[in-house]
């Protein structure tokens, strides 16, 4: 895009954050009573709200189910209100169908499937206010629900944007800078052993820069692993001292 | 015995290096010879009889769970046919569910003797609870449940009158207030005897 400056001379980009800082996170577990688990996360403007349901008979007749594991089923979707300009199908559209399949891949590889067999894990993921990086915004707050709702898993996910320029990577990028053009590397980790569970990339980038890039989305998913095993460890311990008060 | 530790645990923490005395119980997994967290919550380290160690970390909440073969549930009875009677479970072992999973009682598995000569109205009628074992998770339709053992069978039950009956022999209840006898496949419960596996 012509005319809007990325990154400054002084290093800084346009929301004021140096190239490798995050945006704030703000989580809340907890936040339906409901659902069996749900969160709610703020990275910046990126507002989204996650339930979870489960685990429970499969729905809509047996043939879905599956004889080993549990079906993960997804469902991603923006609110009308969202976007800038009002959005005309808050789901079932090419978009969200794709990130739908994407929350879907993700979460299989992260929960411990075949412990509940022939059942089924409902993940409901709404985007309340999107400011770029609703893929990772996504990702963490149904991380927080899936541990709200106690279902096991091998480790959090936790995802980071990072795109590159002025021969320089910056890392969870915001709405201006997904859509100016430049690349964008959207990875998902299982922050405790390293492992990367997704990884997509839009745009062009220079395979010389691709692993400087990674590293530092990399590095940012370790970032964002931080702040919610905060706020998860604050959670458990706000809810046991809850529990004792109870039981006394 | 139970021991709660202090610390709390989160999904993907290492908790120890696993060795022989080291059952991983729910809520932890073991990979390359250690012992992780696969909940958020607190470390339960419960004495086994085998003088094993069985680690499970527990959330705050109770969680759900699924029936598994060999577990024991309680069931009520919805629909009674010929063949098989269908039924909605609603508990496995002592964990209640928070929603009902489908199975049923196939004729040849309400009682262990004279499999041939059971008929599914004498045995059972809808309305009914009873306690069943989880022979198979069957096909793709239902949970295959058995009743086949004296601790098995129903254990509440309503007469026509509407009061509940009250077991006067092992294929018999009768209502208190109408002196009625009717028939059905009542389980002797015995605490001792009934084992909670799968739970």
């Amino acid at each position: 895009m012509a005319g809007i400056e990325l990154l400054s001379d002084q290093g800084f980009r346009i929301d004021g954050r140096k190239p490798k800082e995050l945006r704030r996170i703000q989580c809340r577990l907890g936040v339906f009573k409901q659902a069996d688990g749900s969160a709610y996360i703020e990275q910046g403007n990126t507002k989204v709200l996650a339930a979870v349901y489960g685990p429970h008979e499969t729905a809509g007749g047996r043939g879905k189910a599956l004889h080993d594991k549990v079906l993960v089923n997804c469902q991603y979707s923006m609110a009308t209100f969202s976007t800038g300009e009002r959005k005309r199908r808050p789901r079932g559209d090419r978009k969200s169908k794709e990130m739908t399949m994407h929350l879907q891949q993700t979460f299989n590889a992260a929960i411990m499937t075949s412990l509940y067999p022939r059942s089924q894990i409902d993940i409901y993921v709404e985007v309340l206010q999107s400011d770029g990086g609703n893929y990772c915004a996504s990702v963490n707050a149904a991380t927080l629900a899936l541990i709200d709702a106690g279902i096991p898993m091998k480790d959090y996910v936790c995802a980071c944007s990072a795109s590159f320029v002025k021969d320089c990577p910056i890392v969870d990028i915001n709405y201006l800078e997904e859509s100016s053009g430049g690349p964008e590397l959207i990875v998902a980790t299982l922050p405790k052993s390293s492992q990367i569970v997704f990884l997509e990339m839009n745009s062009r980038l220079h395979e010389d820069n691709l692993s400087k890039v990674l590293d530092v989305a990399v590095k940012g998913t370790k970032d964002v692993y931080q702040v919610l095993d905060n706020a998860v460890r604050d959670h458990i311990s706000e809810v046991a001292a809850f529990h004792k008060l109870d039981q006394s | 015995m139970s021991m709660a530790t202090k610390d709390i645990y989160v999904p993907g923490q290492r908790i120890c290096q696993l060795d022989e005395n080291i059952i991983c119980g729910q809520g932890t997994y073991d990979k390359n010879g250690f012992v992780y967290s696969s909940r958020a919550g607190y470390l339960h380290k419960l004495q086994s009889q085998d003088g094993k160690i069985l680690f499970e970390v527990r959330t705050n909440v109770e969680t759900t769970t699924v029936p598994s073969i060999d577990a024991l549930v309680t069931a009520r009875i919805t629909n009674v046919t010929p063949r098989f009677c269908k039924c909605a479970i609603l508990s496995v072992g002592r964990t209640l569910l928070r929603e009902t999973f489908r199975g049923q009682i196939r004729k040849e598995d309400v009682r262990a003797t004279e499999k041939d000569k059971v008929e599914m109205y004498k045995c059972f009628r809808p309305g009914d609870i009873v306690v069943a074992r989880v022979i198979s998770l069957g096909d793709a339709q239902s949970y295959v449940l058995s009743t086949a053992e004296n601790e098995l069978g129903v254990v509440i039950a309503t007469s026509e009158a509407g009061s509940t009956m009250v077991p006067i022999s092992w294929c018999k209840m009768q209502c208190p207030k109408s002196l009625a006898e009717e028939f059905r496949k009542v389980a002797k419960v015995q605490p001792q005897f009934i084992q909670y596996s799968g739970t």
